[in-house]
């Protein structure tokens, strides 16, 4: 091998040798004659030694060979320069190193996207119609994805669209795998999903696994009590005689009357938790869980960024089917008939319902590990005691959805600084340490914001949920503050009252307010649509939704509201006060928030050494941008909020007397000099 | 490999003696790289980490699996087309230093030295210095899940790539290749991996994304065009080799046999690389994935996943030295030439490296790094990379009537020069007509400024240039230990 190899080299040489004589050599030689002249000749030395003779008188000189050179590169200024500069490199190139690695290692966790900015909740039905039937659909989605970008919002959430037989759309699923006709077909979907990722958002989806609907093939097969389908759902014999059933115990259905229904066909009784078409799926059954995580797989993969576990609590129900305790343990028992009449002990949040919600989890985790690409999980707890909401959050050690969805706002009907205080304080106080926090001011199952507080309020709470620590969650029609439609003439038959927060979304001028081109729509537009609209809002800079876009756009630029600590100062009847501060930032915002009829705040009275006037960032009040407000008597208006910023060194946080009003979810410092986040703090 | 170590060996043991026992040798750049190396240098630096993380530019274009698969091999022939070409230059004019000595030949001074004003001051140092970023990049994100790894750790680590990767080729040719050989070879065994997975997957038959494989093609001559224009960029660096001609052994029968071997080898690697991620991707998914070969990976490898972005993360930082082992070579040619400082030009003594040309592309290269975003200068002066090979190829036209008599040891058919001439002119005409930006006159502007400095110092050589460049060259030659290439003595 050793002598084949000499043999090539000899032959490169030779074939070198014949064509070295081109023409830009003796370019060269000319060249170098110029650049050095009275140089000796230079051409080729083969005499041995740098220590030759003739050469020992000589000066150093440009383009000298090596038998010059040698005489001097060794004196020591070029000698001890040189060997300084190659360990110079050697240790910059350590040194840099080093420093990757030290400033990895002392990053903080930074934001998933499902914290990085708003969660935007749209009602398929509701958004836009593109083909003129009336109802909302998800190509109409896809067409205003431009207008969701303005918003600055990262995350769209659209509420269930499976194919489902109830009208309202919301519950009692069909087919899991398949899109509701009237939203489109699963093409639709998925040009959908490609649109929102080409912009850079996120799509998380509903998925309620508690029941199906009656008409459901499992069902079908189910009542027929064909093979593993048989104990899908939850079967009890009970008696049935001339029409009227005596079920297994007294548990009630959230919509009232007993949770049991007689089914002809397999001569049972079945469980519902809502309504009678809405079974609930038996939990207990291997085989269903194994269901449910094949529809999550399925829509995982094609791409789905994360759910929306809906009505997760009644997941589980207890085996021994005893009857649930009355209220008022003196009403005679068969006239209870309203769902809140008993303690849902035995049908709520039964032991082992936390592992199936974490075993949703574990399915997500394994769709997680390409980067970028994590799944989020929320789950919809309605209706529970804080303490219970905050279990969704999962153990230190055990994860669980990254955080369920927090309504306490929305279930707020008068408004009031200290009902709003205690909605922040009793998240924030009951949250495990290091998750994240959410904000949501009402959604389809609650009544819309304008007509719970009144429209003075739109932009108080706007700005409320982006500058509390956490992920604001938007419902569409929030940010021009639309609301309730008024329930009449409504031709929907089920459930009046839960459709009035879902009317079309208010586009324009034109007729059906820009939501759909056909004669008739599903839910009567409201009618102040010629004020509250998108098309008048985007151009008045005066607007909800001109504030809404300053304030996501602050929410998005400022380290302060996306990773700062919380800091209440104080609240009474009408005002909320809190900071936001973050070490290494000497700027700090605080937020006045007047929720009561006009009042005057006293900032130097909450907070010592703050300076006399300060700069108003942002303001409901859109005359006041930029102007300063003196801190010792700020004249707030019914429903007024200002972001106010000042520079301060000393952080609330720190000082004893504050320590504990303070929060952080995940602490983390800035460093202005590197402008990186860094957790040496 | 084993070819390498011997030599390697053998050229360890020369250098030893010409140190320690002061033997007269040669100084001047050793033939130390043969066949093997050559085909090495081609596919490490045409593959680099595009294919890993962005093959989409194409797709994108064609929207259809089918013709995006037709126009990666119809890119990998025309790639050819252009490096045959070189060929021919590269055995007509046996000189290093790529288009430079070629457009010399052709056209005379001036446009050989716009061109290595461009390529040295912009061109080579940005391209290095993005690599080095993305290497960089690479390496950082697996920390920062869910974010962008801030600018400062990014820049701390391609610094410190740049730095490490101009020592290394600056200390010894040996050693600079052999990291070649081994990046080259993690390169190859990470794309191994993935064609024999989609292979392997092809054959369970997933192969629903190639049902209808032409269905919702784009037909327009426009976004054909541009899906060539950015499936050749994949190919770009097919001319590396002749960078470094007069390094190769025996370049006559190295030269095109690597050329030949080096770019069908890429284009089938691409195509079957395409193929294998669509066995677990519909376009979609590709077009919107942050990383494919990482994807990939997930879906395909796992538990051993993480296999991909280490072997991502060597195949980059190998272009990375590619391109400083070849450029270098530009840099010292251009000295040689004294179209640039003549100390540029000269080897070590000790280490027979280029060393100042290294260090020179190194020092730019790292200033480049610092300022903030340097993608839009790149992407600005990209067209300027193809002005200079339809110049050179029609270079090769010229000389053809010009040089009749220089000997040709290999001869492309005419019509080959003729057409990558035509497809250059439309590759530089095509961006510019379709988003016409004013920064395109700023970069034609910035290449004829050079035209200011060769006047200056090259044409006219000003006594008073002298006076400063002459002290400056004597002390860098003594701090360095750098002399003018010899002739060898035979």
């Amino acid at each position: 091998m050793a002598e084949d190899k000499g043999k090539r080299d000899s032959i490169g040489m030779s074939l070198r040798g014949c064509q070295t004589n081109n023409g830009f050599v003796q370019n060269e030689d000319i060249l170098e004659k110029e650049l050095a002249p009275g140089s000796p000749p230079d051409s080729v030395v083969t005499i041995a030694g740098p220590a030759e003779p003739t050469l020992q008188g000589a000066r150093p000189y440009a383009g000298m060979p090596k038998e010059v050179l040698f005489q001097f590169s060794h004196q020591a200024r070029y000698r001890v320069p040189r060997e300084v500069l190659f360990w110079l490199t050697v240790a910059s190139v350590l040194v840099l190193t080093a420093a990757t690695i030290a400033i990895i290692a002392v990053s903080p966790k930074c934001l998933d996207w499902w914290q990085a900015g708003p969660m935007y909740q749209i009602y398929p039905r509701s958004f836009k119609d593109s083909d003129q039937d009336g109802n909302g659909d998800l190509r109409g989605i896809q067409e205003k994805l431009d207008y969701i970008t303005t918003l600055n919002i990262k995350t769209i959430w659209i509420t269930s669209f499976y194919k489902s037989s109830l009208k309202d759309f919301r519950h009692g699923v069909e087919d899991f795998r398949e899109i509701d006709p009237m939203f489109g077909t699963m093409e639709d979907f998925e040009n959908l999903l490609a649109a929102i990722h080409d912009k850079g958002l996120k799509l998380i989806i509903d998925f309620i696994p508690n029941h199906t609907s009656d008409k459901h093939a499992w069902f079908q097969l189910s009542r027929n009590r064909t093979g593993k389908y048989t104990d899908y759902y939850i079967w009890h014999d009970c008696t049935h005689e001339n029409g009227t059933t005596i079920p297994p115990n007294n548990w009630l259905s959230v919509y009232g009357n007993s949770s049991w229904h007689f089914d002809e066909v397999r001569n049972q009784c079945y469980f519902h938790q809502f309504l009678r078409e809405q079974p609930d799926l038996n939990f207990y059954n291997l085989d269903v869980q194994e269901e449910i995580k094949e529809i999550i797989q399925f829509w995982l993969t094609k791409g789905v960024d994360g759910f929306s576990f809906d009505a997760v609590k009644f997941l589980l129900e207890a085996e021994h089917l005893r009857d649930e305790t009355q209220v008022n343990k003196t009403q005679i028992p068969d006239t209870v008939t309203q769902y809140w009449e008993l303690y849902h002990d035995f049908t709520t949040t039964q032991v082992g319902m936390h592992d199936i919600v974490r075993s949703f989890r574990q399915t997500m985790d394994e769709y997680s590990r390409e980067p970028g690409r994590y799944r989020f999980m929320g789950t919809e707890a309605y209706g529970e005691s804080t303490d219970r909401t905050m279990m969704y959050y999962g153990l230190p050690f055990i994860q669980e959805a990254d955080f369920p969805f927090n309504k306490y706002f929305s279930e707020l009907n008068t408004p009031s600084g200290n009902s709003v205080f205690e909605v922040i304080t009793s998240w924030m106080e009951n949250m495990p340490e290091g998750k994240w926090p959410n904000w949501m001011i009402g959604g389809p199952d609650s009544a819309r914001l304008t007509s719970r507080f009144g429209e003075e309020y739109v932009n108080i709470m706007n700005m409320l949920v982006f500058t509390l620590p956490g992920t604001p969650i938007t419902y569409y029609g929030e940010e021009i503050g639309m609301r309730n439609i008024l329930a009449t003439n409504l031709n929907e038959s089920y459930d009046v009252n839960t459709l009035l927060s879902k009317s079309p979304m208010q586009w324009d001028n034109s007729s059906n307010a820009g939501f759909s081109e056909a004669s008739h729509t599903w839910l009567p537009i409201n009618s102040d649509y010629h004020t509250v609209n998108v098309d008048v809002q985007k151009t008045d800079s005066r607007s909800a939704l001109k504030l809404y876009q300053e304030l996501s756009l602050l929410h998005a630029n400022e380290l302060l509201l996306s990773r700062g600590w919380f800091c209440y100062l104080q609240n009474d009847s009408h005002s909320v006060v809190y900071t936001r501060e973050l070490d290494g930032i000497d700027r700090v915002f605080l937020v006045v928030l007047n929720f009561g009829e006009s009042t005057v705040v006293n900032l130097e009275e909450m907070i010592s050494n703050i300076p006399r006037r300060m700069r108003i960032r942002l303001s409901t009040n859109s005359a006041y941008k930029g102007s300063e407000v003196d801190t010792d008597a700020i004249l707030l208006d019914k429903g007024e909020g200002l972001i106010l910023e000042y520079n301060r060194k000393n952080l609330l946080h720190h000082q004893t007397a504050f320590r504990d009003r303070c929060f952080v979810s995940n602490r983390a410092c800035y460093s202005s000099v590197l402008n990186i986040l860094h957790s040496l703090c | 490999m084993e070819e390498t170590s011997l030599r390697n060996r053998r050229e360890d043991e020369r250098s030893v003696q010409s140190i320690q026992s002061k033997e007269p040798k040669t100084t001047s750049l050793q033939k130390e790289v043969g066949l093997l190396s050559g085909i090495c240098i081609i596919v490490g630096t045409i593959i680099g980490s595009g294919i890993f993380i962005s093959p989409k530019s194409v797709l994108s274009n064609t929207e259809a699996v089918g013709p995006c698969l037709i126009i990666w091999a119809a890119c990998g022939v025309l790639a050819t087309l252009g490096a045959l070409c070189f060929a021919e230059l590269g055995t007509m004019i046996t000189k290093s230093g790529g288009e430079y000595p070629y457009l010399m030949e052709a056209f005379g001074p001036i446009p050989a030295y716009l061109f290595s004003w461009t390529s040295l001051f912009v061109i080579k140092p940005t391209s290095f210095a993005i690599i080095c970023l993305s290497f960089s990049e690479y390496v950082c994100t697996p920390f920062y899940s869910g974010c962008k790894p801030p600018e400062v750790v990014v820049k701390c680590l391609a610094a410190a790539a740049i730095l490490l990767i101009t020592t290394v080729n600056s200390l010894s040719v040996r050693l600079g290749s052999y990291v070649q050989n081994v990046f080259t070879a993690a390169k190859l065994v990470i794309v191994a991996i993935i064609i024999i997975s989609g292979l392997v997957l092809l054959a369970q038959g997933n192969t629903r994304n190639f049902e209808n494989s032409f269905e919702g093609t784009q037909l327009s001559v426009g976004a054909i065009s541009l899906a060539f224009y950015n499936g050749l960029w994949a190919y770009d660096g097919w001319n590396q080799l002749n960078y470094i001609t007069e390094e190769l052994r025996n370049p006559f029968r190295n030269l095109p046999l690597a050329i030949i071997i080096g770019i069908p080898l890429v284009t089938g690697c691409y195509i079957l690389m395409n193929v294998a991620y669509f066995t677990v991707m519909t376009p979609t998914e590709l077009l919107q994935s942050q990383a494919v070969a990482v994807t990939f990976g997930d879906r395909v490898l796992y538990p051993a996943s993480w296999v991909v972005p280490l072997f991502v993360a060597f195949s980059t930082i190998g272009a990375a030295n590619g391109t400083c082992f070849t450029a270098g070579r530009l840099v010292y040619v251009a000295g040689r030439e004294g179209h640039m400082l003549k100390v540029l030009s000269y080897i070590s003594v000790k280490r027979l490296t280029p060393a100042p040309a290294i260090i020179f592309y190194g020092i730019i290269a790292t200033i480049y790094i610092i300022p903030g975003d340097i993608n839009s200068l790149v992407n600005y002066f990209s067209f300027a990379a193809w002005l200079f090979y339809g110049l050179t190829i029609l270079g090769l036209v010229v000389m053809r009537f010009t040089k009749k008599d220089l000997e040709r040891p290999i001869k492309v058919p005419i019509f080959i020069p003729i057409l990558v001439t035509l497809i250059s002119v439309f590759l530089v005409v095509a961006p510019i007509v379709s988003q016409p930006a004013l920064e395109y006159l700023y970069c034609v502007l910035f290449i004829l400024s050079g035209l200011i400095f060769y006047f200056l110092f090259v044409h006219y050589k000003f006594g008073w240039a002298q006076k400063i460049s002459r002290p400056v060259t004597m002390h860098l030659q003594m701090l360095m230990e750098v002399v003018p290439p010899e002739e060898t003595p035979e």
